[in-house]
């Protein structure tokens, strides 16, 4: 360990740690531009300057540059220090646009704050401005190129993160220019990423900009939705419309980072199809009268039929909470079924994936960016798990080795190290091309052929489907595992069918007995027999079985509502509610907006939680008291640590609860 | 299209450097070397050739001084801008050379002869100031040195075929 004195506090650190991790570890801030915990140091921005008092090396040094040493005494507030970094600051902003009121990153923007943080107001450069040619990236990002502050975040994160081809730096000192060869969409799956690392204005949200202020937005720490890894976000939203979602920082899930995917996939939340009006037989009603009229219907249909008739359906689309309570129903009305997935395939394998994880064996994404050898089967990580393909990239950036399984090569996934016979034509005609993985590998045919003994911290990455779960039956006890399911809640969905007699949902409807089902956020991916009565589904998205359905009871989206997903190796992860629900403001006409009848809810408001029209349903048909769900095992922990969300500035926005696997 | 034997050459040499990157400088000089200036089809060739995308060879290709993304007459004049320089009178030296041109820094004669180049420091610091023709460094240059020199260099127009 070494020991140094920073702004008089003693300071003990491991060897390799640079002043400025050093001085975070007792919270004490440098500013810094280049230099983020996920990219390191560039060196580029000067303006982590502190000034060293004695020790091996003395006078005014760059703290991200500078590995601590023994005996080092460190002042951040020495007026020497203090004045190079307000020159820097000034320097900085010679070229930048002096536009803050009009600038869409004004208020969450670093260069801003450390403008204001270092004392310069007015500005004595009256030279003339460098300006630039913007480019047009595609539809999400928004490019400003004259706001620019030359700290290489967006490049290094670009190519060396995430392994991006198509933008970088060119040009050199004063003409440095951060972009395309010519202009178009980025194609990296990662590209929302420069939104948050750029430290000014130069990347912006283009499905977002000019709409709100970061104060304005109403947001909350949130759970992706949008595939099974559980990345931890920071959904934004305005006047009941979702914005945008930004990254949070989770050093055992997605680190700093999320896909593009999760990232720009808001639009569903704020769809103007999206049901949001109960409905009895097409007609109109409020939540509580269609309540009534599914507690009767459930009554009738029970007395004609029998409990033996009926199938309760959950989803791994939906929340724990939701989940437990439909099995709870099921349970109440002694349901002939209890169905969480689609297809018996997809209920055994997410089962098989799920029994072979233990807390000590479950890979989390930090595994797997620390891991020496990866070995990935029966996965399409690109369109399955994005996230995870960023995280083998990190572990082979470190010296992982990466084998991909497939009986066949032309089965391989596009990258470096592929043996296909066909060519990429070919491929594309036989429906075989799989996206181009962001990290070399090697193709072997069998796990076997991996020498996962030799390695010190393998791990194992599998879809769970056939190929992927039948390869790992007896994985060597070193190797940790992961799976890619399918749906934010899949492992919980897995875990409820274990402890319930469940079946699939596709066999119970083959079965001639189930006469009716009353489903919550599930999905049919094909047509439903017209001899099955949906006596009621309720969702926050139309589905077949919504259209079907007699009662229909519309439902909150994650962002409109707290819950747990229990993400794909085993973490539950609490989300908060981000936002009310209801009509988004934008795009009521004046009849609509203002409201002209008083009431408690927003217009298209009248919504619940799955959770809690379940439970209100169960009361309805007698239950005298619904136990109101607890969650002992989660704890308090908050892996966010000192740091904000964005680096930068402490942050309120905590995550309330982690723990991995069911052990 | 560069002919087929230029490259082979130019894939053996990358073959042999341990990373493709380090071969890049070379690589972009030999096509800058046969298309006159390194041009959007010689970026395109030098990615194929170095396995890397166009914007990887774009960004080596603007860094470097030497290596013309914009069309150059047939001989090229750097004149050192740095600090040392500018103050021995390299300022001057410039300004002469464009009036004596009768073109502005950054562009090239109408006869297509001589293309002006401002440039960072030649490192010839202690013969200020310094110009630099092909790989031939001159210093101390004074205005009418510098005639004499871009008068030898100036080679004559390619006979009409």
């Amino acid at each position: 360990m070494i020991k140094l004195i920073i702004d008089d506090i003693p300071v003990e650190v491991p060897e390799g740690t640079t002043v400025l991790e050093a001085a975070q570890s007792v919270d004490i801030p440098i500013p810094h531009f280049c230099w983020h915990p996920a990219l390191g140091k560039a060196g580029a921005c000067r303006v982590c300057a502190v000034k060293l008092l004695d020790g091996p090396v003395k006078g005014v040094q760059m703290s991200c540059m500078l590995p601590a040493q023994d005996g080092m005494v460190v002042s951040t507030t020495d007026a020497e220090a203090v004045a190079m970094r307000k020159s820097v600051i000034e320097w900085l902003m010679i070229n930048h646009p002096h536009d803050c009121p009009v600038c869409d990153e004004g208020g969450e923007c670093q260069l801003q704050d450390y403008t204001i943080a270092g004392g310069h107001g007015i500005r004595r450069y009256d030279g003339k401005k460098r300006t630039h040619v913007n480019q047009y990236l595609g539809e999400y990002i928004e490019h400003e190129m004259n706001r620019c502050i030359q700290c290489y975040r967006c490049a290094r994160f670009y190519q060396e993160y995430a392994g991006g081809t198509d933008f970088g730096v060119m040009g050199r000192a004063a003409t440095i220019y951060f972009g395309r060869q010519e202009e178009g969409p980025l194609e990296s799956p990662f590209s929302g990423n420069l939104v948050d690392i750029c430290p000014t204005g130069v990347f912006t949200d283009k499905t977002a900009r000019f709409r709100a202020r970061y104060w304005d937005y109403d947001m909350a720490p949130s759970i992706c939705p949008h595939c099974s890894l559980g990345c931890n976000t920071v959904p934004m939203a305005r006047y009941r419309e979702l914005l945008k979602t930004t990254a949070r920082r989770n050093d055992r899930v997605n680190g700093w980072f999320m896909c593009d995917k999760g990232r720009f996939a808001n639009t569903m939340v704020n769809a103007p199809d999206r049901p949001r009006q109960a409905l009895v037989d097409g007609t109109p009603v409020t939540l509580d009268e269609a309540l009534d009229a599914l507690a009767t219907r459930i009554d009738d249909f029970l007395e004609l039929h029998g409990p033996q008739a009926l199938a309760i359906v959950g989803s791994p689309r939906m929340d724990l909470g939701g989940n437990i309570m439909a099995a709870r129903l099921a349970e109440l009305l002694g349901a002939g079924a209890l169905c969480y997935f689609d297809t018996p395939d997809q209920a055994h394998l997410t089962g098989e994936a799920v029994a072979l994880l233990t807390a000590e064996s479950s890979a989390s994404q930090e595994d797997v960016r620390k891991a020496d050898l990866i070995a990935l089967v029966g996965c399409d990580l690109l369109n399955e798990a994005p996230m995870m393909a960023l995280a083998v990239r990190q572990a082979w950036r470190s010296g992982a080795k990466v084998y991909v399984i497939a009986p066949h090569p032309d089965l391989l996934p596009e990258g470096e190290g592929t043996n296909h016979t066909l060519a990429p034509g070919e491929r594309v005609a036989e429906g075989r091309v799989r996206g181009q993985l962001p990290f070399p590998f090697e193709h072997v045919a069998t796990l076997a052929a991996v020498p996962l003994a030799e390695a010190k911290r393998p791990v194992v990455i599998c879809g769970a489907t056939t190929e992927g779960v039948e390869a790992v039956q007896s994985p060597p006890r070193t190797a940790k595992l992961a799976f890619i399911l399918d749906g934010p809640n899949a492992f919980g969905c897995a875990e409820l069918a274990r402890q319930h007699n469940t079946v699939a949902l596709s066999t119970a409807l083959a079965d001639s007995r189930i006469r009716g089902i009353i489903s919550f956020e599930a999905d049919l991916p094909r047509d439903l027999s017209p001899v099955i009565d949906v006596l009621a589904a309720a969702d926050w998205r139309p589905t077949r079985l919504t259209a079907r359905a007699g009662v229909f009871l519309p439902t909150t989206a994650w962002v409109e509502q707290e819950g747990i997903y229990v993400n794909n190796e085993g973490r539950a992860q609490r989300f908060n509610k981000v936002m009310n629900p209801g009509l988004p403001i934008k795009g009521l006409t004046p009849e609509l907006h203002p409201p002209r009848t008083h009431g408690k809810a927003a217009p298209g408001g009248n919504v619940a939680p799955a959770e809690r029209l379940i439970a209100t349903l169960m009361q309805r048909l007698g239950e005298a008291e619904v136990e109101e769900l607890e969650f002992p095992l989660l704890d308090k922990e908050d892996p966010l640590g000192p740091k904000g969300a964005r680096g930068w500035s402490s942050s309120c926005l905590g995550l309330k609860a982690t723990t991995p696997g069911p052990s | 299209m560069i002919p087929t034997h230029l490259r082979q050459e130019l894939e053996q040499r990358v073959a042999h450097a341990i990373t493709p990157r380090e071969a890049a400088v070379d690589v972009m000089k030999e096509l800058q070397r046969h298309y006159g200036w390194l041009t959007d089809e010689a970026v395109a060739e030098a990615a194929a050739i170095l396995g890397l995308s166009p914007l990887q060879v774009e960004e080596l290709a603007t860094f470097y001084e030497m290596i013309y993304r914009r069309p150059v007459g047939r001989t090229v004049v750097h004149v050192c801008d740095s600090i040392s320089c500018w103050a021995m009178g390299g300022e001057t030296l410039l300004r002469h050379l464009e009036q004596m041109l009768g073109i502005e820094a950054g562009s090239t004669t109408a006869d297509n002869a001589v293309t002006l180049l401002p440039c960072c420091c030649l490192g010839n610091c202690g013969n200020a100031p310094a110009l630099m023709i092909g790989d031939r460094l001159f210093g101390p240059v004074s205005p009418e040195q510098a005639a004499a020199i871009i008068a030898d260099h100036r080679t004559p127009r390619p006979a009409d075929p």
